[in-house]
């Protein structure tokens, strides 16, 4: 008992026998097999896997935006399997944060109303603190009142995770964030993600098929064929691309 | 290319369903109402023709100006010579006199709206005895089948029939078809009929006859006939053939009906226009929308002309498929108008409804126009796309500056403000006011919709601020979203602008008419009852007989009556034709005082006196004292003294004459209303006092109206109201067929939000991920069409209410003499368009909220 509290209270997330069927009969394709994975707090983890492999799937069934044929996923020790619909919506809006590959930002709205947006929308007025904290630690306090438009790409991608990080989340999930970045400004990105986690103790699950991106993680969890078939500590981009080559030729 | 075009419509279900019909939409309506008016014209055509069937030749005293009935009559003597020329087959002397009911069982007389309550001879050729026979002697009568049965009327029964000259029981002895054995052709009205010589007594109140019909033996030549007819009368009277008297009647006929058809295509064409505003925005877009499609296109190959031919291929099909929708379905909307004018009151005939060429015509110059006219600014756009925009992530059309526009639209609004001001202002003649004043609204009507997107931004943002407040993110999001795209906004607000521009500026000028009413009612008017037709009120054409005054005068507790009456282009004044009223000049001026500004009307003298406003005094440059030479219907001609000039033309128009001189010149004798005063009564008695006279003047007066029910006897507060509650019915008549406007405009609303969100999917994913709940969602979608309702609201009531004080000012002081403005229903309407805007957004929102976050993220 002890020792599942523990995990429990380590765990930001995690997935249980998690399995997405799309179709039936002949289209029938199975994107998550019985996926079990555990994603511990304070950490950052990079879900690696070649296109089809499920990893989009299982991020979206994990953040709450998607939901599972079979199995159970967990934010925290919340089951989000028995939400409904709006209790979904308030679970990401208060415990999750989320970049996206591109369009991350509401054009109407400046960069710090992107930022604060998750807790205007909940009618919260955010944490200054924390606030102040997220923005120095992201260097854009000079562009807060840009629009999207006016930013560049990797600023846009910056003020992405900074909302992310603004409501101090649960959990923050990155689907490619760096996926429409030149290198110099993937880099800073993820440069800001790593410092994110390590500086302000946050939970990161990355999604990437990059090798470059998943050495900034902590670990990385490889997935074919909608099933986990290996994880790495401490990936580096050579490993990480060995190990890609090697689950390629399966 | 054009194969491309086509896949393009149907790909794209849904924005080829909501453009196809608000296009539809428009056509129908033209259609509907030139169907519909078509129809009720050839329906008076044939009417025309059966009121002249068998009379191949008419003769009749001629008629320069005035009524028809006021022709002078022809004796029977000329009726006898005509009989007695070679070739005329059969002579009958007629007479025809409105105003005429039947009182039935229920006490209640034969009057529909509209249609007029006939008496006449008895017409051999015309009248078809379908139950008893034709009336024979002083107290029969027969009817037309239609209105006996309406009304129940069984032969053998007696009824009392309400004449132009005086109420007497008659014995209902036949019931007639009119124009057919089988048929009864009479469409809606009442007809009596009586034999000739109790015509003439109880009708005519003597001898003679309107007009003497002629029909021609079969083989005689018709010129020949006419000819000797007309030698054998004289030229004191006209022989008019079949043909040209049919043409008279139809165009008699056909005056009411372009007025009745005018005001619906009127309504019709602003329907329209509200679409083509719709139409151009939804075009606009969809093409912002398919940017990189067409880039592609232009990428791969397509030249800019074929580009652009294919935009304008898509709007020429759109339009196609429109025109023929629209003509099958403004088919059926005739129908639907027709049911609803009937239940309304009104009663039309029920003539078959078709198709005239002239129809299809102008549905197709609507349904194709106004999509070709819609596109060509986008197809030109279109054009201009560089294939880089397939590439770009951000492509957009090219799109003329806001600078230029305010700089367009501030010069209209500025001349147009300026010759609004010279026309109210710079007190010009009547013609060159109302040209300064409508081409001024005109110019500022564009000028606002030319220069409303520059200010849309910031003005939606204003309006927004509130929802800011109250709702947080949700209402930041409207207020963002409904500033984004100053275009598009303010012509979705345009749609609506229009229609609520055309109601407020009806609300003030109808509140205007209103209190001056009201105000001559209080100021001027000191009779105590007013006695009026019970069907017709103010219409020139409906009467009631002078006898009901009679018994009234009779009455101890009444003191003075006094009997008016109205003659709608009866003298001639210096070669034009004026209507004219008539009073009691000895009494009048105690029971309606038209403020007299010099002269007296109580001393001048019936029989050679003329009033005047002060407006036609001016015009004619004439001061009491003058000489008027004014002409009569009956063809005298006389010099009238000027004996007083006046400045409240509310009631007494612009020309009154003595009814001791309208006897002298016209053959009608009917009353439009008459006035009365309580005997004793004065405002200055005591409460108790008044009350009491009240209530046993009244008493006498129901006494004797009760036997006279085509006639209504209100007190002064009564007919204060009566009168205000006709103005109120007809205001909300007028604002019923500007709800149609409105209804097109919130179409539009609907459906360019629908665009809208389906533009921001990508956004709208993003917002629900990160924690906007569906209701949220919702909430803002709706607030975002509520800003733009309101400020297409605010656009339009401020544009109403100018334009509506300008007419008001223009109208003459008959009607409008002060503007009032009538502000509650004004905020109402904004208030209203909030509300529409909300409902206008359910569909959209919920179609937002029902966007699946995953795939929304996902869309390109």
């Amino acid at each position: 008992m002890d020792s599942t509290s523990i995990t429990m209270e380590a765990t930001a997330a995690r997935a249980v026998g998690a399995t997405k069927v799309y179709g039936s009969g002949e289209t029938r394709v199975c994107a998550l097999d019985g996926v079990t994975a555990e994603f511990e707090r304070g950490r950052f983890t990079a879900i690696m896997g070649p296109s089809g492999s499920g990893k989009s799937t299982l991020m979206h069934c994990l953040a709450g935006l998607d939901t599972l044929t079979e199995g159970r996923v967990f934010i925290g020790d919340t089951d989000l399997s028995t939400l409904s619909e709006r209790k979904l919506t308030l679970l990401r809006r208060d415990k999750v944060g989320f970049v996206f590959q591109a369009f991350n930002l509401v054009p109407t709205l400046t960069a710090i109303e992107n930022i604060t947006l998750p807790m205007d929308l909940a009618g919260r007025d955010p944490d200054r603190e924390w606030l102040d904290n997220v923005i120095d630690t992201v260097g854009l306090r000079d562009r807060l009142t840009h629009r999207p438009s006016e930013l560049s790409g990797g600023q846009q991608q910056r003020v992405a995770v900074s909302r992310a990080l603004a409501s101090n989340p649960e959990i923050i999930f990155a689907d490619e964030p760096t996926g429409n970045l030149d290198s110099t400004s993937g880099a800073e990105v993820l440069d800001f993600m790593r410092h994110a986690v390590d500086e302000l103790g946050q939970t990161i699950v990355m999604v990437t098929h990059d090798p470059v991106a998943a050495a900034h993680a902590d670990r990385a969890v490889f997935l074919v064929d909608g099933r986990i078939v290996d994880e790495m500590a401490d990936p580096t981009a050579e490993l990480v691309l060995d190990e890609m080559k090697l689950l390629s030729r399966r | 290319m054009f194969r491309l075009t086509l896949r393009n419509l149907l790909h794209k279900k849904i924005r080829f369903a909501f453009t196809t019909g608000i296009v539809v939409i428009g056509v129908t309506f033209v259609v509907g109402v030139f169907a519909l008016t078509d129809s009720i014209r050839s329906s008076f055509d044939d009417l025309a023709s059966d009121i002249e069937s068998g009379i191949d030749l008419t003769v009749r005293v001629p008629l320069q100006i005035g009524d028809e009935l006021d022709r002078v009559r022809v004796p029977q003597e000329v009726a006898d010579r005509v009989a007695a020329v070679p070739g005329v087959a059969r002579v009958d002397g007629r007479i025809v006199a409105r105003n005429t009911s039947v009182i039935d069982d229920n006490g209640e007389p034969i009057a529909p709206r509209g249609p007029p309550t006939l008496g006449s001879s008895w017409f051999p050729t015309q009248f078809f005895v379908v139950d008893g026979r034709p009336p024979d002697g002083p107290d029969e009568f027969a009817i037309n089948s239609k209105a006996a049965t309406a009304h129940d009327l069984v032969v053998g029964n007696t009824y009392d029939i309400s004449g132009p000259n005086e109420q007497r029981s008659f014995r209902l002895v036949g019931i007639y078809n009119f124009g057919d054995p089988d048929k009864d052709k009479s469409l809606a009205a009442s007809a009596v009929a009586f034999d000739t010589a109790t015509a003439q007594e109880f009708l005519n109140g003597g001898e003679g006859f309107n007009e003497v019909s002629v029909a021609i033996e079969p083989g005689a030549d018709r010129a020949t006939v006419q000819q000797a007819v007309a030698d054998v009368v004289g030229s004191e009277y006209e022989v008019v053939d079949q043909s040209a008297k049919i043409e008279e009647t139809q165009a008699d006929f056909g005056q009411f009906i372009s007025i009745f058809g005018n005001v619906l295509l009127a309504f019709a064409l602003i329907g329209v226009f509200v679409s083509a505003f719709i139409i151009n925005n939804v075009f606009q877009i969809v093409l912002g929308q398919r940017v990189r499609e067409l880039g592609l296109l232009r990428a791969i190959g397509a030249t800019g002309r074929q580009v652009s031919r294919s935009v304008i291929g898509e709007a020429a099909l759109v339009g196609f498929l429109s025109t023929v929708i629209g003509l099958v379905a403004g088919l059926g909307l005739a129908r639907l108008l027709r049911i609803m004018l009937k239940s309304g009151g009104f009663a039309l005939p029920d003539g078959p409804i078709g198709l005239r060429p002239r129809t299809v015509v102008f549905a197709v110059v609507v349904g194709m126009g106004v999509t070709l006219v819609s596109s060509i600014l986008p197809a030109l756009r279109a054009r201009r796309i560089s294939p880089m925009a397939a590439l770009s992530d951000t492509a957009k059309l090219a799109k003329g500056s806001l600078a230029t526009r305010a700089r367009i639209g501030g010069l209209m609004v500025s001349i147009g403000a300026v010759l609004l001001g010279l026309g109210l202002f710079g007190g010009f003649d009547t013609k060159p006011l109302l040209f300064f004043i409508s081409v001024g609204a005109i110019m500022v009507f564009i000028g606002t919709t030319v220069l409303s997107p520059v200010s849309a931004s910031q003005v939606a943002r204003h309006i927004g601020w509130p929802l800011q407040k109250v709702f947080g993110v949700p209402g930041k999001l409207a207020r963002e979203n409904a500033a984004r795209s100053p275009r598009r906004t303010s012509s979705t607000a345009g749609a609506l602008m229009i229609g609520l521009a055309l109601v407020s500026m009806a609300g003030v000028v109808g509140q205007s008419i209103k209190e001056t009413f009201a105000g001559t009612i209080d100021n001027s008017v000191r009779a105590d009852y007013f006695i009026q037709s019970a069907s017709g009120g103010f219409d020139p054409n409906v009467g009631f007989s002078a006898e009901v005054v009679d018994r009234l005068a009779a009455l101890p507790e009444l003191d003075l009556i006094v009997g008016y009456r109205f003659g709608l282009d009866s003298i001639d004044v210096n070669g034009s034709t004026k209507n004219v009223f008539t009073t009691d000049f000895a009494a009048g001026v105690s029971h309606m005082d038209p403020d007299v500004l010099s002269g007296s009307i109580a001393d001048a003298d019936p029989l050679g006196s003329i009033l005047l406003h002060k407006d036609p005094a001016r015009d004619l440059q004439v001061t009491v004292g003058d000489t008027l030479v004014v002409g009569f219907p009956d063809g005298e001609v006389e010099a009238l003294t000027v004996a007083a000039i006046y400045a409240d033309s509310t009631i007494y128009d612009n020309y009154v004459i003595d009814n001791a001189m309208w006897d002298r010149h016209f053959n009608r004798s009917e009353l439009m209303f008459a006035t009365a005063t309580i005997s004793g009564y004065s405002d200055s008695l005591p409460d108790d006092e008044k009350t009491a006279l009240l209530a046993s003047s009244a008493a006498a007066i129901e006494k004797v109206t009760d036997s006279y029910p085509t006639v209504t006897v209100e007190n002064r507060v009564q007919f204060r109201e009566t009168q205000q509650a006709r103005l109120d019915s007809f205001l909300i008549v007028i604002s019923v067929f500007l709800g149609l406007a409105l209804f097109i405009a919130l179409v539009g609303i609907s459906i360019t939000l629908a665009l809208s969100v389906f533009e921001r999917t990508r956004e709208i994913g993003l917002l629900r991920a990160v924690g906007l709940t569906r209701r949220q969602l919702r909430r803002s979608v709706r607030w975002e069409a509520a800003i733009v309702s309101v400020f297409g609201a605010l656009l339009g009531v401020a544009l109403g209410l100018i334009f509506g004080i300008a007419a008001a000012i223009a109208i003459p002081d008959t009607a409008i003499k002060s503007v009032a403005i009538p502000w509650r229903n004004l905020v109402i309407y904004v208030i209203v368009a909030a509300v529409a805007g909300l409902i206008a957004a359910i569909l959209p929102a919920r179609r937002a909220a029902k966007m699946n976050i995953l795939e929304a993220i996902a869309t390109e």
